[in-house]
């Protein structure tokens, strides 16, 4: 059914994308029209004539002889001259031919001038059935011939062939299980397993991808939403009972949920590249203002800013948090997960994009989204009881989550932003808090253990936070060893076998270049990575730990950087059908994917290893 | 439901416009060639020049040249390519062909196409195109049933090639149609040379 509606639409979306064309500019006919004069042969000689024909003689002994007569420039290949008598082969006699030994087609025996076989005990009446081929030297190979030979008279007549008046109408004839279907694992299991999800009853399909979403839950990348969730009920303050934080958790884990079916249906209807939608500038610029607002009012700043009645709807105040805010933090939530869920995606996304099905693909990720939010309506749950209900530590605890808030919006706007700036960023947001959580407040004598704590722990972040500037001075990229340029050499040295490319004709270079290399001939290791994934860094650590290391230096390795996000990057991602960061994979000297080499999310020292065996890499 | 309406919808109005281009045109048969909504077709689909690939799985001469038109289309970037499954050697050749299109269906046209392209020589066996079908990563499950579901389809754009080729007096594989051109012959250097001689008559017209 579902393959049926699919290839429905694509042939109709093929058609509606020609007669638009045509309709639009009539550009299509015009072409018709001109090149209707027929097409002119711009290389190959225009050989009119037969390049071979048979004639049939008989020898004294009574045998029966045929000859070809090959054109120059042509020859036959000898093993495919062939006579048949009611269907049973008809020995031929027929000399050695010429070898030929190409490269690409193999030894091969030819005859490049005319040839004579010979075949007894063909006396008497009845048709003999004569098969040949070959082909030209410039290039081209023509169809097999046959021809009828009468055995009385010696006439020659074309025989009805042809490879597709039987074979192409016999429906379920070559099927691919007539040709060692039995033997023919279900290769789809193994490499893509997600995708084998999709293979049963559309209800498991649904429960499978809930089970998945739980499971992702589990996983730190998840983790992000509870403070986000938090800081959102939070912000609610006084007003919140335990019945409302139900309301606005499941409002958030619906608008997260659904983010991801659209996602699900965008890949259905366009087979577009799920993250490359949700990663474009534009989404993730929108995102990063809405954390900022949210914010920005946690710190008390809406009133001031927003006109009263946005600023109502926003903090939702007085009625306990708004439904539409707990929404659209929701939806922006989807995009914080990002690299963390994509295999899950990734299996969902092909299933929705190679199918065209869009309501399956897009129910299967809501589904995960739903797996994924369930966990969190323990926090709506159990929320109201746990947070502060009033005065100083409410306050206090929102300008907590502000901050959390404004981290958040500068992680998403790091997949934007150069490194370094998103370095700088966090550091000043770091200081910046450190100064109002009384980093920087004197203390007195008189000061209580609270105040010496939240002293002591604002000179900590400040200090961080500083530390990033300078490492963010310094052009440094991973917040977390700041400082990594004062050692100059260890950037460099794990890295020295990789070349990193964003761009597809980027890949392209470097894998010829890989390919001239030492390593000639060799698979090349791609691994697609970027600087806001979290999976791709322990990624690294596992093809840079003492298992792999020396197997992989002998290995080329490129390594598809994929942090911005940006037409070619986009473009090198659809090539390999890749949805997102991690994605391992190995590829032939012309930069073909080898099959069943991918890995998507999280790799282990076995799993490469297997991958790399059967590439015998 | 709503997408199929739609696309139903703009599958009406698409077909009345081919059908009105069908009227004004005068070669019917290139026009069908050209832009037959079925064949599988790579590269830029708004190309400002087309290479029509008649292709057999096996043919040694299509696989040495394989490569290299693949290259020619990527680097170009204005190319765009309609293969014309024309299984003519081997009844082998039939049963690739049939598997190639099937895998269409799940948008692995190209997938399959470059699998069984990949094998070398002239005798490439049933056994040995479904090896290699299957180590392409293809969805065999899906496979197996469009060959199945969509036999028909199949099978009439495979004679439609058929007629096509015979209607232009093609000779033998592989033939490429480059704008108004014909050829046998495809290296780097000469597919190149090609695309620039039809843009060049195309801008003359």
């Amino acid at each position: 059914m579902a393959g049926q509606d699919g290839m429905t639409g694509h042939s109709l979306a093929k058609a509606l994308r020609w007669g638009v064309l045509a309709l639009a500019c009539l550009s299509p006919l015009k072409a018709g029209a001109t090149e209707a004069a027929g097409f002119t042969s711009l290389f190959a000689p225009s050989a009119t004539g037969e390049p071979f024909t048979l004639e049939a003689a008989r020898a004294a002994s009574g045998a029966l002889l045929l000859r070809w007569t090959v054109e120059p420039g042509n020859y036959l290949y000898r093993d495919s001259l062939e006579a048949t008598r009611d269907g049973a082969p008809v020995p031929l006699e027929r000399p050695a031919g010429e070898v030929k030994d190409d490269p690409t087609f193999g030894v091969v025996q030819i005859f490049p001038r005319d040839v004579e076989a010979s075949a007894g005990g063909l006396e008497g009446t009845g048709t003999l059935r004569v098969a040949y081929q070959g082909c030209s030297e410039t290039g081209i190979c023509f169809p097999p011939q046959a021809r009828l030979v009468d055995l009385a008279s010696l006439a020659i007549e074309q025989a009805p062939a042809g490879l597709m008046s039987s074979p192409a109408d016999g429906s379920g004839r070559n099927s691919v299980a007539s040709t060692g279907a039995a033997a023919m694992p279900a290769s789809l299991d193994e490499s893509d397993g997600i995708a084998s999800l999709f293979q049963g009853s559309l209800g498991w399909t649904m429960l499978a991808f809930l089970g998945f979403g739980l499971l992702l839950a589990l996983t730190p990348c998840v983790f992000p939403m509870i403070p986000i969730l938090a800081g959102m009920l939070t912000r609610s303050g006084q007003a919140l009972t335990a019945r409302r934080s139900l309301v606005l958790t499941g409002a958030y884990v619906l608008a997260m949920a659904g983010a991801y079916g659209l996602v699900g249906a965008v890949a259905g209807w366009s087979g577009a590249s799920l993250q490359a939608a949700l990663q474009t500038p534009l989404a993730l610029g929108v995102s990063a203002a809405i954390f900022t607002l949210l914010a920005l009012s946690m710190f008390g700043l809406f009133d001031l800013a927003l006109p009263a009645g946005l600023s109502a709807r926003l903090t939702g105040r007085g009625t306990g948090g708004s439904l539409g805010g707990a929404a659209l933090v929701g939806f922006g939530s989807a995009l914080i997960v990002g690299p963390c869920v994509t295999p899950p995606l990734a299996g969902a996304m092909l299933y929705a994009a190679a199918t065209g099905d869009a309501a399956t693909g897009a129910a299967a990720l809501f589904m995960l989204g739903l797996g994924m939010g369930l966990p969190l309506m323990l926090v709506g749950a159990f929320g109201p009881a746990l947070l502060p209900r009033g005065g100083v530590w409410l306050e206090r605890t929102k300008q907590l989550f502000g901050v959390v808030f404004l981290a958040v919006a500068i992680l998403l706007a790091g997949r934007l932003l150069p490194p370094p700036a998103t370095l700088a960023l966090l550091g000043v947001l770091l200081v910046g808090s450190a100064a109002f959580f009384g980093g920087f407040d004197r203390l007195t004598a008189a000061s209580g253990a609270a105040a010496r704590l939240a002293r002591g722990g604002g000179m900590a972040a400040a200090l961080y936070g500083a530390t990033l500037i300078i490492g963010a001075a310094g052009g440094a990229q991973d917040p977390l060893r700041p400082l990594v340029f004062a050692s100059a050499p260890a950037a460099s040295q794990g890295e020295d076998t990789a070349v990193t490319v964003a761009s597809s004709d980027g890949f392209d270079r470097a894998v010829a270049e890989a390919a001239a290399g030492p390593a000639n001939g060799r698979p090349i290791l791609v691994d697609v990575t970027a600087a806001w994934c979290s999976v791709c860094r322990s990624n690294e650590q596992v093809l840079a730990g003492p298992e792999l290391r020396a197997r992989l230096s002998h290995l080329p390795q490129v390594t598809a950087d994929v942090t911005h996000t940006n037409a070619e990057t986009r473009a090198l991602m659809e090539r390999f059908r890749i949805v997102g960061p991690p994605a391992l994979f190995l590829v032939d000297a012309q930069g073909r994917e080898i099959p069943g080499s991918r890995i998507i999310g999280p790799v282990t020292v076995e799993e490469i290893t297997r991958r790399l065996d059967a590439a015998g890499a | 439901m709503q997408r199929r309406h739609f696309l139903t919808l703009a599958g009406a109005v698409a077909a009345g416009a081919l059908a009105g281009s069908r009227l004004l045109a005068q070669g019917v048969d290139v026009d069908a060639i050209l832009r037959d909504p079925a064949a599988p077709t790579a590269g830029n689909p708004k190309g400002d020049v087309t290479v029509v690939a008649f292709l057999d799985y096996n043919c040694p001469f299509c696989k040495k040249a394989a490569p290299d038109l693949e290259r020619t289309v990527k680097e170009d970037g204005k190319i765009r390519l309609v293969y014309k499954d024309w299984p003519i050697l081997t009844e082998a050749s039939v049963y690739g062909a049939q598997m190639a299109l099937a895998a269409k269906y799940q948008g692995g046209y190209s997938r399959v196409h470059h699998a069984l392209m990949a094998i070398p020589g002239r005798g490439v066996s049933k056994e040995q195109m479904a090896a290699a079908v299957r180590a392409s990563g293809i969805d065999l499950a899906r496979l197996e049933a469009d060959l199945t579901a969509h036999a028909g389809d199949i099978s009439t754009l495979l004679k439609r090639n058929l007629a096509q080729a015979e209607s232009i007096g093609l000779q033998g594989t592989p033939t490429y149609l480059i704008g108004p051109f014909r050829t046998s012959t495809l290296d780097y250097a000469g597919s190149k040379q090609a695309f620039a001689e039809a843009r060049r008559r195309q801008a003359a017209e």
